[in-house]
């Protein structure tokens, strides 16, 4: 029932236990650094929260927030430069196009859209907006101009639009109802008017 | 016959003299995939000089045409930045946030090499430690010790 030796420990082996705590501490306090950045990063992915599984289930998802400046005025929106919010455009149905110069189906597109925005223009309740992504303005430009696009358009030079709402690729087009509410996506090109005014006449 | 070769050296001499001022435009020169490994293709993340997506055959285009305007490396991808911002880079930029990038993996460098001489001691006082209750050597043990100590000298 006496174990000496353990009872008083050398001078040398307490300054190593001293020593293993502090190192141990310093390690504690790195993983922990490591912990709180992988959390952060998690909660700012929204992890867990897709627009399509919403989709599918029927409901209608938050269309995610956007500012963006204007790249092609038009409709009400510009001038050129200005930032324009998606908040700002509340009560009235937007048909929301992500599109870019070098996506061939965005240019068979073009003028499907620029139909859908004509027939807007006679009622206020909608409008056809683009967002330019992953794009060279000037070639955007040269787009816009070499396929008569006469809707407006925003550009997003980063990624974070074209991550917010979760694209697969080019293009992609939303409507989003006037309570701002994503009510349809269309993965791919728009072919007929329909597809989009369809769903804009039974909101 | 003797006044034909004038002009021919002078005309080699004019060549010379262009040739020569060229050298330092050539040398200042920039290359399309020089600028290329230093951002990175948007639809890809891959490295701009080794994508061949639209997008990156439109940039590649665009690196093409400035360094035909005469703009430096920087300021060209200073322009790509502009169109793109900071996530074109390859690298991330030595400012701000993106710093730690650049700082953590010297630290741990730092702390590792710094550790050394800590484990080093720490291992050796270990591996040369003899439990104080260890009986001593029989008799028998001791001559054997001895008679193997005697077989290293």
């Amino acid at each position: 029932m006496e174990p000496p030796e353990q009872e008083t420990p050398e001078d040398g082996h307490s300054g190593w236990d001293r020593r293993r705590s502090i190192w141990a501490a310093v390690a504690g306090v790195l993983v922990l650094g490591v912990v709180l950045l992988l959390v952060v990063g998690l909660v700012n992915r929204d992890v867990g929260t897709s627009i399509q599984d919403a989709l599918d289930e029927g409901d209608r998802p938050p269309a995610p927030g956007l500012t963006l400046p204007v790249l092609l005025a038009g409709d009400g929106i510009g001038p050129r430069g200005a930032e324009v919010s998606l908040e700002e455009l509340r009560g009235r149905t937007v048909v929301l196009n992500f599109w870019a110069s070098w996506c061939e189906p965005c240019e068979r597109e073009a003028p499907v859209l620029d139909r859908v925005a004509r027939r807007s223009r006679s009622a206020d309740d909608l409008i056809v907006l683009g967002v330019n992504v992953q794009d060279l303005r000037q070639n955007a430009l040269g787009f816009a101009q070499e396929y008569g696009i006469r809707y407006p358009s925003l550009r997003d030079g980063g990624d974070d639009a074209y991550r917010d709402y979760q694209l697969t690729g080019l293009p992609e087009t939303f409507v989003i109802d006037p309570e701002g509410r994503i009510a349809l996506r269309k993965i791919g090109e728009v072919t007929q008017p329909e597809e989009i005014t369809t769903a804009v006449d039974q909101l | 016959m003797t006044g034909r070769p004038g002009p021919l050296i002078r005309r080699a001499l004019v060549v010379a003299v262009i040739l020569l001022a060229a050298l330092p435009a050539l040398a200042a020169a920039v290359t399309v995939s020089e600028v290329a490994r230093e951002v990175r293709c948007p639809t890809c993340e891959t490295p701009l000089d080794v994508s061949s997506a639209p997008v990156a055959q439109d940039m590649k285009q665009y690196i093409a045409e400035r360094i035909d305007a005469g703009w430096d490396k920087q300021r060209i991808i200073d322009g790509l930045v502009d169109e793109f911002g900071d996530e074109v880079l390859a690298t991330p930029p030595k400012s701000g946030f993106d710093l730690i990038a650049w700082i953590v993996p010297g630290l741990v460098v730092v702390l590792g090499l710094a550790a050394i001489p800590f484990l080093a001691r720490a291992w050796s006082r270990r591996s040369r430690a003899v439990p104080e209750d260890a009986p001593a050597p029989s008799p028998e043990e001791a001559r054997r010790l001895d008679e193997e100590l005697k077989r290293l000298r």
